[in-house]
């Protein structure tokens, strides 16, 4: 088997970033905010970034709660720009077509809190894929 | 046919430019750069664990440990933060010595960073003439708190030393020799036509992007984001009529010249100190008491934050500490050097938003 010799596994070192006191409170507001397990978020998250990201994971999200989706309260909800660009969880072209047809079915009458939902879930199975 | 080659290259741990080792991965595409990921992990000290169960005796030693580059703002932020929980007040003629010693500390900062940037494209004899400027600098450092790195200068309810009439006069004096010096050194960094060559237009990080990745200190405010600066938010620094220098145009040349700009704002800062210090004490003493805080400074880097937990003994129960070059490094890997066009733009753009290594995995 081929070892490189500067590679190594980071796993480890990924994870003590995200159980720091700071990344804890931040993983675990994602995790409630996505409805996602905290032991399967932090497993996505130390399987998609590097460790720059990871470290500042809190930083990027508090900006992201001041700064996100500040004229669109559909995209608000879904967090849009949270989740694509200040957490880069998703594509933007990928979450852009979530919310346009999110904002598409309650222009049908879906009632608002369905369509946001069914746009969370879409969300939540992008991530988790 | 022309061929495409993409290859993921390797710049560190160990590399001629970096102060301190890090690991960049850069994916490219011929020379292009098409992304760049980060290892850490080379030099993890492990300081927060070690604070954690300690008085804060020990701790504010440790603090200005984190990095030796900006130890004075570690050591005033983790004092500032224990004020603030126990309810100490500091006299006026401490605060002001504190804003003294914290612009030496930016200034010395400053020189070192932009000193890295011209060693790192190569103009060997502007970095040669910034560092000798800093050693005037880390002496008057000294003559006030009697360390050059490691200051532990303030204490809670104010400062260990007081600054006699002699020491601010001679200080006054270096500081003219400074601000001189430096006017020749900015317009040659501003002129240089191969100096233009390698830091304008490189390394761009766009007001959205350093928004995204909270940027911070001078990479923040070449980037049009002067409202960053925690200065703002200082009630000395306010006493003072601070106000931020700010750039929009992003690149490597504004990220320096920002830096530049504020060792001239530092300046007026430490005279208009002088010219204004008030007579009094120096320690107006205090117990430091349970509580919890987030509190945040401006270290030379950007917004240095420490979340602390402690007991009615004054021991930190609990420590986090958020410092700049944890935002500045990952705004660097992700957007700067993106799409940069030769692979020896990476070191120089690195190295232009002055990451600390030793900060970051403190």
């Amino acid at each position: 088997m081929i070892t490189y010799l500067y590679e190594k596994d980071l796993r480890r070192m990924k994870f003590n970033i995200l159980t720091s006191t700071w990344h804890d409170l931040a993983v675990r507001q994602i995790a409630r905010r996505l409805s996602i397990d905290l032991q399967r978020l932090r497993l996505i998250m130390i399987q998609r970034f590097d460790m720059s990201l990871l470290e500042n994971l809190p930083a990027r999200w508090e900006a992201g709660l001041r700064h996100a989706d500040t004229n669109d309260p559909t995209a608000r909800e879904l967090g849009c720009e949270l989740f694509s660009r200040f957490i880069p969880f998703v594509e933007p072209d990928e979450m852009q077509t979530i919310c346009s047809e999110t904002r598409a079915e309650i222009d049908n009458g879906t009632p608002e809190v369905q369509a946001i939902d069914a746009g969370k879930a879409r969300i939540r199975e992008v991530i988790l894929s | 046919m022309k061929k495409t080659v993409d290859v993921s290259i390797p710049i560190g741990p160990v590399h001629p430019c970096w102060k301190e080792p890090i690991r960049i991965k850069c994916e490219t595409a011929g020379e292009r750069v098409r992304r760049a990921e980060v290892e850490l992990g080379y030099m993890k000290k492990g300081i927060e664990r070690i604070m954690r169960g300690r008085p804060w005796q020990e701790v504010m030693f440790l603090a200005e440990r984190v990095c030796g580059i900006c130890s004075v703002i570690h050591n005033m932020v983790f004092i500032e933060a224990m004020e603030a929980i126990s309810g100490i007040t500091v006299p006026p003629r401490a605060a002001y010595l504190r804003v003294i010693v914290n612009e030496l500390d930016r200034i010395a900062s400053h020189l070192i960073a932009n000193f890295s940037y011209c060693y790192t494209i190569e103009h060997e004899t502007l970095a040669m003439y910034l560092l000798n400027v800093r050693e005037v600098v880390l002496d008057n450092l000294e003559r006030i708190t009697g360390s050059r790195i490691n200051t532990a200068y303030m204490i809670p309810g104010g400062v260990r030393f007081d600054l006699s009439e002699e020491d601010a006069a001679a200080l006054l004096a270096d500081l003219a020799t400074v601000e001189a010096e430096m006017r020749r050194y900015v317009k040659m960094f501003e002129t240089g036509p191969l100096i233009g060559l390698r830091s304008r237009g490189i390394g761009i990080l766009t007001q959205e992007a350093a928004i995204e990745a909270h940027a911070v200190g001078p990479t923040a405010r070449a980037s049009g984001i002067p409202e960053c600066d925690q200065r703002l938010r200082h009630p000395t620094y306010r006493e003072l009529g601070f106000a931020p220098v700010s750039r929009t145009e992003g690149d490597n040349f504004a990220r320096v010249m920002v830096r530049f700009d504020e060792v001239f704002q530092s300046i007026g800062l430490i005279r208009a100190c002088i010219d204004r210090l008030p007579d009094g004490p120096v320690r107006g003493g205090g117990d430091c008491g349970p509580g919890e805080i987030v509190y945040r400074g401006e270290a030379p880097r950007g917004e240095l934050a420490y979340c602390i937990r402690s007991d009615e003994y004054g021991r930190i129960l609990d420590i986090s500490i958020r410092t700049p070059s944890i935002m500045n490094i990952e705004a660097c890997s992700h957007y700067m050097v993106r799409d940069v066009t030769s692979l020896a733009d990476v070191t120089s753009t690195f190295i232009s938003a002055d990451p600390c290594i030793a900060c970051t995995e403190r």
